[in-house]
């Protein structure tokens, strides 16, 4: 898959020749722990690194400059994985092959310009300019607060906030409001100087381009300083302890469909060697249009346009999301109870563990045929095996049994159900 | 069989129009491990009136139909279609929108099971009574869901008050209460009317061989038989130029209010290469004055009026266009006045550049090469552009060849006095 070059100790390079794709994409990745404070200050300067540079001191200049790299992307973004939070810079652009007499190489300027971004950024006095920095935080303070229009994930954030308060799983990684209020010029000049010395850092770089010369100009292109980048120790496990029972919570909103939602946790975490079966499990249950959910709550008793379940590893948790007519929530609850039942009863067909071996094997196949695609299940899987590929992954599905979902079904433990709904639903309680 | 091939873009695209009048294309990508296959049919949520086949009068069809009819072709007498490309490794899904419905798979095995569960499954209709009204619950749930979708219920908003007369002002699946008026009956009437061979296109990208599925395409279609090709006769009321209502608003449960202008054009007859032209020469002037490294938006962004969630597009059919331009905003009526004047001033004194067009041009092309490395991208845009006699691979060349007068005459369609309107969504009172 990709070749690793290691750039000093906590900086690799993984590049990728392959004619595939029109494009060439890089993707450079800072990985830190995860919490309120740092997610906020990270995020407000990912924004703050994507507007202007030293040398495009503007967002205009800089956007108008990606225009004349015929159309380049470059973008920032931040994310979450287990309790790790991860920056990554993004930048694709055309390869010139494919262009009637291009002007300029066009990769080329762009990795110029991007690398300048990172390492001559946009400051005046050794700080970030207080007037972009104010305008991004409000942006980033927007961006969260747009959840709330979102009522599908506004109720699977809110489920969280309710059984993982203030842990990995429910910190969102661009931070609160509050912590994004409180970032300063000074902060995040502080977070860059972290950044760059101090996390450890993935360059991923793919498409039909001489990764050989890449690779030799390296640690000219990315002259990150030698240091201490220590990876991020794994969380404590966040099982939750005891017997008690799971709580059901009912919430109201002004809105028209009720959102039922369930959370199970689990022991088996991604990097558990049970992981596999986990997976095949949850497409048993609710990953695909051949579930039990799919089937059951939509299919039979048209309770629902969608009733899905997830499978969140990094966080031991698997979620159902299901869309309904508030008025059926014992009913749907009851009905997806059941599918739960049914599989740690064994009521399982060797047809649904093909279909979903099927699926599975199907969808990881698919996710290589874009760059990004490549770029992130890589950069998640070289955690459990550098050499991995799909084949490998696949292998693992198809020796999953019967007994093995079955198994993984006994060791859900539900967390909570919860009822995000209008107003007016909620008068019979 | 036709190939032909496109040397700037390096790729070859496979054509044959079958006996049946079925237009089959393959598109093969080295390099990738899936094939995205899409079967679609020149039908949708506007075709509320026409004349069914073998009728003589025209009839009107309850709202949403054509939706409903997606659904439904996948439940069979022996199941659901879904679990048998499960089976086979597929993922299956379906789309209406407001002049197709596309039915798709992309697998990276068994392709020709696959291909064969498509061509049958579509070409094989069963309704009843009973499986009708059992759909009646799901979809309705999908419609509520949609209900609460502040994006969604703008969008519509926008379009509805824009257009007096025309179809495409209906939501897309209709209402909870039109679409309890559907039968078994109605289904088979605009399925017999536009599922024939000769009103869809087949279209097969990524890890495909495209002789040998022309071939297998062909012989599928061979063994069927179908009734010979008739034209479709639709009807659509007459639409006049001004927008139909010029400002609407509407109270959600949302964290902050949202602005968005809607704007109708007019001259839409047409088709082909004057379409594309058309099509590609309002991007681009839309790009010029509103995208991101445009003076709108500096401004607008630097005053806080936009954020992130700031978009335009432009939207072009036969017999219907508009173009709408939208952000969450603090301030709604300062928002809708820069944009108002941004309108103005290039009506008032018209002022794109060559150098402006030149790089816009640039951009374009580039985004347009980005998203040829999507077999999902290229299927659906290829149909879109081939029901419209118009062919994807032209848009480079045609892109090459903007003037700043095609920007202009675009222009002059798409912004004119009275064919605006806003739609503003506000905060409801917050739940307790």
């Amino acid at each position: 898959m990709f070749h690793k070059t290691e750039l000093q100790s906590g900086v690799n390079l993984y590049t990728r020749q392959t004619a595939q794709f029109k494009t060439v994409s890089a993707a450079i990745k800072f990985t830190a722990p995860l919490t309120e404070e740092t997610a906020a200050a990270r995020t407000v300067l990912a924004n703050v690194l994507e507007d202007s540079s030293a040398r495009y001191p503007t967002r205009t200049k800089l956007r108008q400059a990606l225009e004349e790299l015929y159309g380049a992307v470059y973008y920032t973004d931040t994310g979450k994985r287990g309790n790790e939070h991860i920056f990554t810079v993004y930048a694709e652009s055309v390869n010139e092959e494919y262009l009637r007499n291009p002007d300029v190489p066009v990769f080329e300027q762009l990795l110029t310009l991007v690398t300048e971004s990172l390492f001559k950024p946009n400051l005046a006095d050794g700080i970030f300019d207080e007037t972009i920095v104010d305008r991004e935080k409000q942006t980033i303070i927007d961006r969260i607060g747009s959840i709330y229009n979102d009522k599908t994930r506004y109720a699977n954030k809110r489920m969280l906030e309710l059984i993982r308060s203030g842990q990995p799983a429910s910190l969102s990684s661009s931070g609160t409001e509050q912590t994004v209020s409180a970032v300063t010029s000074e902060l995040l000049k502080k977070t860059y100087d972290q950044m760059m010395n101090e996390d450890t850092i993935d360059i991923y770089i793919l498409g039909d381009v001489d990764t050989e010369q890449l690779i030799d100009r390296a640690q000219t292109l990315f002259p990150f300083a030698e240091g201490t980048r220590k990876s991020v120790p794994p969380a404590a496990s966040n099982v939750n302890k005891g017997v008690s029972a799971a709580k059901h919570i009912r919430e109201k909103q002004d809105m028209k469909q009720g959102k039922l939602n369930m959370a199970y946790s689990t022991p088996v975490g991604f990097k558990h060697p049970d992981y596999p079966k986990m997976q095949m499990m949850n497409g048993v249950l609710g990953g695909f249009a051949h579930s039990k959910l799919f089937i059951n709550v939509r299919e039979k008793e048209s309770l629902a346009y969608y009733c899905s379940s997830s499978y969140a590893s990094h966080y031991g948790l698997l979620y159902i999301m299901s869309g309904i007519d508030a008025e059926q929530e014992e009913k749907t609850a009851s009905l997806i109870d059941q599918q739960v039942e049914a599989l740690r009863n064994g009521d399982i067909s060797d047809l649904e563990i093909q279909q979903t071996l099927a699926l599975l094997s199907n969808s990881i196949r698919s996710s290589f045929d874009s760059a990004k695609g490549q770029i992130e299940i890589y950069d998640q899987y070289k955690l459990l095996d550098e050499n991995f590929t799909s084949d490998k992954l696949i292998e693992k599905w198809e020796r999953v049994t019967k007994e093995d979902i079955q198994e993984m079904a006994a060791l859900l433990t539900k967390e909570i159900t919860y009822l995000l709904s209008g107003r007016e639903a909620m008068n019979h309680e | 069989m036709n190939k032909i091939h496109f040397d700037q873009l390096q790729e070859t695209l496979y054509h044959q129009k079958l006996d049946n009048g079925l237009n089959v294309y393959v598109l093969p990508k080295e390099g990738f491990s899936k094939t995205y296959v899409t079967f679609t049919t020149k039908y949708g949520s506007v075709d509320r009136t026409f004349i069914p086949r073998g009728g003589k009068e025209l009839v009107t069809v309850p709202d949403g139909i054509a939706h409903f009819l997606e659904h439904k072709m996948f439940e069979k007498e022996d199941g659901d279609v879904f679990q048998q490309f499960s089976q086979n490794a597929a993922a299956a899904n379906a789309f209406t929108s407001f002049t197709r419905t596309s039915y798709l798979f992309s697998s990276t095995s068994e392709l020709y099971e696959n291909t064969k569960t498509l061509l049958d499954f579509v070409q094989q209709p069963y309704f009843t009574e009973k499986t009708v009204e059992k759909e009646k619950g799901i979809i309705a749930q999908e419609i509520t869901m949609y209900d609460d979708q502040a994006d969604w219920r703008q969008y519509f908003g926008t379009i509805e008050n824009l257009f007096e007369n025309h179809p495409v002002r209906i939501d897309i699946a209709g209402t909870v209460e039109t679409i309890q008026d559907i039968t078994a009956e109605h289904l088979y009437e605009c399925y017999e009317t536009f599922y024939h061979p000769s009103n869809m296109v087949f279209f097969a990208v990524g890890n495909v061989d495209p002789e040998e599925m022309l071939k297998f395409v062909e012989q599928d279609q061979q063994a069927k038989s179908f009734e010979s090709p008739e034209p479709v006769v639709r009807s659509f009321p007459s639409e006049p130029d001004y927008a139909a209502k010029k400002r609407s608003e509407l109270y959600m449960d949302v964290s902050k209010p949202k602005l968005m202008i809607g704007t109708k054009c007019r001259n839409t007859d047409m088709s082909g290469k004057e379409m594309l032209i058309r099509e590609l020469a309002s991007d681009v002037t839309l790009d010029i004055l509103f995208g991101r490294s445009s003076d709108f938006f500096t401004k607008a962004y630097n005053e806080g009026l936009i954020d992130e969630s700031f978009s335009y597009e432009f939207n072009l059919e036969n017999g219907f266009g508009f173009a709408a331009i939208g952000s969450d905003t603090e301030k709604p009526e300062e928002l809708e006045k820069l944009i108002k004047s941004v309108f103005e001033d290039a009506k008032n004194n018209w002022s794109i550049t060559d150098e402006q067009l030149e790089r816009i041009r640039k951009k374009r092309i580039g985004l347009f090469m980005r998203a040829l490395n999507s077999p999902e991208y290229i299927a659906n845009q290829f149909t879109h552009y081939n029901f419209n006699e118009m062919n994807l691979f032209d848009v480079v060349p045609v892109l090459e060849g903007l003037t700043t007068d095609q920007l202009k005459s675009a222009f002059e369609d798409l912004y004119y006095e009275d064919g605006q309107t806003t739609m503003t969504i506000y905060p409801s009172e917050k739940s307790e």
